[in-house]
């Protein structure tokens, strides 16, 4: 490969790798999304915290009464099984567990009435799909992920990084079809889509040549593809669209696997004691996170490293130039936040895996003074509850048994899932610090009273954050596709720091 | 009630909504007065009617909620009624629809009135505009107006939307000067001579605030509504020829146009000459036959050519070798089935996982569709399989299901409805699934005719998640090829749903389906898009002649595809022009196409030999296909056996244990059963429960893997044999061991050995649980099984086969990635998710994909183990070099090319540096273009 290339080559030639790609088929805006007017964005970048699997806000961010265990007790008494703690904003208190996310609240917008989609019967992945889409499937097209969106719309930052990262979620688990159903730029075309890392602590591995390859061979390898490719008859035929695409694509691979840009996944760059502060008891990198579904009730607590890893490659991406990446904590069926028993016992661990690694998210960016313009959602498909299935009004099939009376550990926790209030956790990218919205009931069901928060406002506001308006539309079969459900979206003007120009 | 005998006037579609109201509202005044024996309300809801066409007296049919018998109607209701008649009269009608709960929009409910009483109706109408409305009313344009020139441009722009194309908001319709005269719902807009009193002009002027024309875009002008009003003051011309209706269906009617003259003896090839000498366009060369064998080859059956293959071609010396190689490949039925399994099952979403499988919410059908496609079902019937199914080939319209609450425009009736027509007739219906269409002329209720068709009852429309309250009459979407009984139960309604679809007068399927066949082989369609296939095709006659060639040659698609690659437009060399869009599209030749995901990844795996292991979804017993060197004798012949020797004329249903012992020195490479049994099984290898793919039927032979579980020394295959049913009948079993351990007889290098064994007189039966059962070491138990007969003894009366079978076919270790489920490299060339229907898969090359290509975990570990095989079979650099590039690429490699991967494979090729030349070849646009 030629190694004298520089970087401002290397970003005219992605970018023109890109064009032709949308030459080549990738969705055009609607001409009427054209006329819309610039709007100025508050944050260059997004960081999207997944709670897969349904994050009970009573035991996080909402706590209600705590009512600690007793044998025989009556579970309807129970709305949290954690007593509350104070937060760095007077009057919001977290569920204990929460300390170290508590003390960087005064640098973060709540939303504790977000309410889920009414899908019916409860399908975890389903309601992750409209999370991640803002459309409930199925869907006539193949809609695209909000990264995907993103990713269309504003492109990487730096041009040597993917634009759109998904850290932490593995497809070869439950219900994987219907993650890979969302997990996917749709009609925008692969060159959107999610660049996955499946494994935060091996995130180097995706970006270095692969296994047992070495240095010299990769460029060895290189070496030959291209002396065939000069050699080629077809190559001397001069180049045609399509072939100069393809060549220009692997230019682009080899590359970013060559690029300084790619040690932004490398892990092990970082100073231990900063891997401590995102992962609780530090990690050793000539470790492997483990692949075992294990469902004997102590995965959560064998895994709990696994989220921090995640935060901590999220910031260095951003830092790097990335513009989309989302880490999850990973969803499961009935694994992590999917607590169907042992719910209490579980959040323990939960707990543990993400409040030193949100915080600590928070201040590193605040540090290098990039929280101003990350904007960082903490966000769940819905939340959870002892008793309550669905929406308090919609009774809702095959929910969990709850005992008359709790005679053990197993049946104390949140083990229903509930949609109508559930809790969104925003920092910087020009939201409000030690900012409150939504009022939800203090008993049971502790359903959204005020302020309610849907699925496309909180997108527009996501969106409004990056600049992009919810009416913004992409053509796909003659027809206009909205980045929120027929543009329809409103942003939550409340949650903004400064005044919102009109749209 | 369920019939009423009072109407003379039967409701007729076409003219008829008109008519429907003036029905509704003589029911309504009936009612009033108290003659009627009819209820038009219940629960507050207005029930509609409709009557059938066809019978006398006209048979009153529940066009929405059932209908009450009069005593049934508590006082209350007839209030209820009086109330929202009242409240229209009084209050501009706010509230009737609150009344109504919303089933029923506001614009029904005014024409139902207004067609009513004659108050109702005066208050309806719009009132005449007063004469200082006129007054400010912008002036009259001062000039002659031209119809074409000036009126039409506005209309087309502010109008037609609503108005035109089929659509008729406030019961207007702007299809012709007629129409347009006419009155709609708030009486007549249009009143020639008097502009300024013409209500059409006062509602684009805005006289009235609340009600403005157009409701959407933006407001016309006062020079716009001073054209109009000239317009009409000069008497309000319109050019008979010009109209805003629907634009009438196009690539519909059949239509076989004549051969254009010339010499050429091909069909096509007239075309070809004609469109070029139109074009002024100098035909080109056909490509050498490296390209098109390569071409051919990869169209076809899906791979690239073998130097085998090649060599075949090479040596036919015959003027017409192209055109055999054509027909050859195309009766190579299983590698032909394994690669257009790839474009139906995107075509026809069906995929081994995917959502809605997760709780029965979707089904799928491979196994129909690769019998189709292997069998070459005619194409009519295969739509006609899928229109009205059989439980194998259901999935297509039984949609996918994703638990939960689904939106109305995705249940799985309006589901089968786009699909259908997608794919079939070339229309997409997905805009017109949630409201009228903006883009074309497909309306709501033209989405919820057909849907209504494949659901369970009559269907109400619903507009962008809102209940209209209307019920959609069934409808085909073109009416002129039929229509479905609504009256008719599901599967009938089915039955005419498919005949209507597949008869010979719908020219739109035949042309829809030889559309995508060209597409598919040519890189582009004649008419494009593909599913749009109202747009006109670049050659008209070329498109209607293969077309109705089809139709009259019994829906062969082989056919069509043989008319198309024998053609010399297939073998023009191929361009590589992005289109322009807005420029009108020229023919040159084929366009360069990316190799598919699977058609990479297989002709890697010839390249290679490493292929998937197993076939998904059950498809090794189709794969199937006799030997041809079967006659020789070679093979154990195999016999029906049991544990009774009266067991072909019938004994009691019972069970049998048959057992086969088996010695070995090697343990085999490949081990495969192939069983027929009359009626079941469950087979053992060692003790240990194997399960296959096995057939319901003995006709068909069910297929196991053993490839695991035997040993060096005595290997035991046991199988417990079941005679099912109720009384005495045949029991038989006959079987097949296809067995081959590495390593050939002397002198046949790199061969394999065949142990193959059949059931015989070798076999041992017992007709109690031997003890130990499935472990097998006690004699006791055990007999010499009995011999019934060969195979083609009655009562089976089988064609003599299995062992053939067995020996044509490698059904495991060699399986093509059609039949497997997506990894992530087919995922990252382009296999799509299947849960849409997918027409044309994007083929552009990613960044993400180039990255997945270059160090992908995948492709890196296909290519070690293709390194291994590879560097097994050729130990020295130059032949191992010579074959990749010969597999790769069909041809030998160039000395420089050659020089190259000496340079990094060596003489003693070790895997690292063969894996890096496969990796470079395969990233050649060479290999991943078909030229």
């Amino acid at each position: 490969m030629q190694t004298d290339y520089t970087r401002r080559d290397f970003v005219k030639r992605l970018s023109a790798a890109t064009m032709a790609a949308l030459a080549a088929g990738g969705a055009r805006v609607v001409e009427a999304s054209e006329a819309l007017p610039k709007l100025p964005a508050t944050a260059d970048a997004m960081i999207v915290l997944w709670m897969g699997g349904g994050m009970a806000a009573t035991e996080t961010f909402d706590p209600k009464a705590y009512v600690p265990f007793e044998k025989g007790m009556d579970p309807n008494r129970v709305l949290s099984t954690f007593p509350s703690i104070p937060t760095a904003v007077d009057g919001i208190r977290f569920s204990e567990g929460l300390e170290r996310t508590a003390a960087v609240m005064d640098r973060a917008t709540l939303i504790r009435s977000y309410t889920a989609g009414d899908l019916g019967f409860i399908l975890h992945s389903r309601h992750q799909f409209h999370w991640h889409t803002g459309y409930a499937p199925p869907q006539t097209v193949a809609c695209p992920h909000i990264g995907a969106f993103l990713a269309r719309t504003l492109g990487p930052r730096d041009p040597a990084m993917p634009a759109f990262i998904n850290i932490g979620q593995r497809f070869d688990g439950g219900e994987s079809e219907e993650l890979k159903a969302f997990t996917t730029a749709g009609f925008l075309g692969s060159e959107n889509g999610p660049f996955n890392v499946p494994f935060p602590d091996a995130a180097k591995e995706v970006v270095t040549p692969p296994g047992g390859m070495t240095p010299g061979r990769f460029e060895s390898r290189d070496r030959l593809y291209r002396k065939l490719l000069a050699a080629s008859p077809v190559g001397q035929l001069g180049s045609t669209h399509q072939r100069e695409s393809l060549v220009r694509s692997m230019d682009n691979a080899h590359r970013l696997l060559a690029s300084p840009a790619a040690k932004a996944f490398d892990l092990s760059l970082e100073k231990p004691e900063t891997v401590a502060k995102y992962v609780p008891g530090g990690w050793d990198f000539s470790r492997r996170l483990g692949g075992d579904f294990n469902r004997d009730g102590n995965y959560e607590k064998n895994n709990i490293q696994r989220f921090g890893l995640g935060c901590l490659l999220a910031r260095r991406l951003v830092e790097a130039g990335a513009r989309y990446v989302e880490v999850t904590t990973e969803y499961i069926p009935f694994l992590n936040w999917d607590t169907h028993e042992q719910g209490h016992e579980k959040l323990v661990n939960m707990k543990k895996a993400i409040d030193g690694a949100v915080a600590q998210l928070v201040l590193d960016l605040e540090e290098r003074g990039m929280l101003d313009r990350t904007l960082v959602v903490l966000a769940s498909e819905f939340s959870r509850d002892m008793m309550q299935e669905g929406k308090p009004d919609k009774p809702i099939q095959n929910q969990v048994p709850v005992p008359e009376k709790l005679e053990s550990m197993t049946h104390y926790g949140m083990h229903r899932h509930f949609t109508d209030a559930g809790c969104v956790l925003m920092f910087g990218g020009g939201m409000k610090r030690g900012h409150l919205h939504g009022v939800t009931a203090d008993e049971r069901p502790c359903k959204t009273l005020k302020d309610r928060v849907v699925i496309e406002d909180l997108h527009a506001t996501m969106y409004r954050a990056m600049g992009i308006s919810p009416k913004l539309a992409y053509d796909i079969e003659q027809r206009p596709f909205y980045v929120t459900r027929d543009g329809s979206g409103k942003p939550i003007a409340s949650l903004f720091q400064k005044n919102l120009p009109e749209a | 009630m369920g019939r009423w005998n009072g109407g003379e006037t039967p409701f007729r579609r076409g003219d008829d909504r008109r008519g429907f109201l003036g029905l509704i509202s003589e029911l309504l005044e009936r009612f009033e007065t108290g003659l009627g024996e009819f209820v038009l309300i219940e629960n507050s809801y207005l029930i509609l009617v409709r009557f059938r066409r066809n019978t006398s007296p006209p048979h009153l049919e529940s066009f929405g909620l059932a209908e009450l018998a009069p005593p049934k109607i508590p006082r209350g209701r007839i209030e209820m009624r009086l109330c929202f008649v009242g409240h229209r009269l009084s209050a501009r009608g706010g509230c009737v629809g609150r009344l109504l709960k919303g089933m029923l929009s506001f614009r029904w409910i005014r024409s139902i009135l207004g067609l009513g009483t004659a108050a109702a109706l005066q208050a309806a109408s719009a009132p005449a505009p007063t004469a200082e409305a006129i007054r400010q009313l912008p002036p009259t344009a001062a000039f002659q107006v031209d119809f074409i020139k000036d009126v039409q441009p506005i209309l087309e722009a502010s109008c037609v939307k609503c108005h035109g194309r089929g659509k008729e908001k406030g019961g207007w319709r702007l299809d012709t000067r007629e129409t347009a005269l006419a009155a709609g719902d708030s009486g007549v807009s249009i009143v020639p001579g008097k502009g300024g009193e013409s209500r059409l002009i006062h509602l684009v002027a805005g006289t009235d605030p609340d009600e403005v024309m157009p409701q959407k875009g933006k407001r016309l002008t006062p020079a716009e509504v001073g054209i109009l009003r000239a317009w009409i003051d000069q008497g309000a011309a319109w050019p008979a020829n010009v109209g805003f209706g629907r634009v009438p269906a196009n690539n519909l009617v059949v239509r076989k146009p004549e051969l254009p003259p010339g010499k050429a003896g091909h069909p096509l090839d007239r075309f070809l000459e004609a469109y070029a000498a139109r074009q002024k366009w100098t035909l080109p060369k056909v490509v050498d036959d490296r390209t098109f064998v390569r071409r051919a080859h990869l169209d076809l059956v899906g791979l690239a050519p073998t130097a085998v293959e090649w060599a075949t071609f090479e040596k036919d010396r015959s003027s017409d070798r192209r055109a055999a190689l054509v027909k050859r490949l195309l009766s190579d039925r299983q590698r032909y089935a394994q690669h257009w399994l790839t474009y139906w099952n995107d075509l026809l979403r069906n995929d081994y996982k995917g959502t809605g499988y997760i709780d029965g919410g979707r089904k799928p059908m491979h196994r129909w569709l690769y019998t189709a496609l292997r069998d070459n079902l005619p194409y009519d019937r295969f739509v006609r399989e899928l229109v009205n199914p059989t439980p194998e080939s259901e999935g297509f319209t039984k949609g996918i299901v994703w638990r939960g609450a689904v939106n109305a425009s995705m249940t799985p009736p309006m589901q089968a409805a786009q699909n259908v027509s997608q794919v079939f007739m070339g229309v997409n219906l997905k805009c017109a699934s949630c409201h009228d269409s903006f883009i074309d002329d497909w309306q709501l209720s033209d989405c919820y005719g057909l849907a209504g068709v494949f659901a369970d009852g009559p269907l109400q429309m619903v507009q962008c998640d809102k209940p209209t309250g209307k019920l959609a009459p069934l409808r085909f979407l073109f009416p002129e090829l039929g229509a479905v009984d609504a009256t008719a139960p599901r599967s009938n309604r089915l039955e005419q749903l498919a005949r209507i679809i597949t008869q010979p007068a719908n020219g739109r399927l035949s042309r829809t389906v030889v559309n995508r066949l060209w597409a598919r082989l040519m890189g582009r369609g004649l008419v494009e898009p593909l599913d749009v296939m109202q747009n006109p095709a670049w050659d008209a006659d070329l498109l209607d002649w293969l077309a109705e060639d089809l139709a009259a040659n019994g829906w062969n698609l082989h056919r069509t595809i043989e008319l198309i690659l024998t053609s010399r437009a297939y073998q023009l060399p191929s361009v590589d022009e992005p289109e322009v869009a807005g420029q009108k599209f020229a023919f040159r030749g084929p366009i360069l196409r990316r190799l598919t995901a699977e058609q990479f990844r297989d002709t890697l795996g010839q390249v290679t030999d490493a292929w998937f292991d197993k076939p998904e979804g059950g498809l090794e017993s189709l794969m199937l296909e006799p030997s041809a060197a079967a006659a020789t004798g070679t093979l154990p012949t195999p016999f029906w056996i049991w544990g009774d020797a009266h067991a072909a004329t019938g004994v009691p249903p019972s069970t049998n244990w048959l057992r086969r012992e088996v010695v070995l020195s090697v343990v085999p490479e490949e081990a495969v059963l192939y069983l027929q049994v009359d009626n079941s099984a469950r087979v053992f290898l060692n003790g240990k429960r194997l399960r296959g793919t096995e057939s319901s039927d003995w006709a068909t032979a069910s297929v196991y893997d053993l490839r695991s579980g035997w040993g060096k020394g005595t290997n035991v295959l046991g199988i417990e044999a079941i005679n099912g049913g109720d009384g005495p009948n045949p029991a038989g079993l006959l079987a097949y061991v296809r067995l081959r351990s590495p390593g050939g007889k002397p002198g046949e290098k790199g061969g394999q050995t065949k142990l193959d064994l059949a059931s015989d007189a070798a076999w041992k039966a017992s007709k109690q649980l031997p003890a130990r059962w499935p472990a097998v070491d006690a004699e006791a138990d055990w007999q010499p099984a009995s011999v019934l007969g060969g195979e083609s003894m009655a009562p089976w009366n089988q064609e003599p086969r299995l062992a053939r079978l067995a020996d044509g076919a490698v059904v495991f270790g060699q399986v093509r990635s059609a039949l497997a489920t997506a990894d992530p490299l087919l995922l990252a060339l382009g296999r799509p998710n299947r849960e849409q229907i997918t027409t044309v898969r994007a083929t552009a090359a990613t960044t993400l994909q180039a990255l997945e290509l270059t160090n992908g975990d995948t492709l890196s570990r296909l290519l070690h183990r293709g390194a291994e095989k590879l560097v097994a079979k050729h130990p020295t650099g130059r032949p191992l070099v010579e074959h990749v590039f010969e597999q790769g690429l069909g041809r030998p490699p160039s000395r420089a090319e050659r020089q190259a991967s000496l340079e990094l494979v060596g003489n003693r090729p070790q895997l690292e540096g063969v894996e890096d030349l496969l990796w470079s070849v395969a990233m050649l646009p060479e290999f991943q273009f078909i030229r």
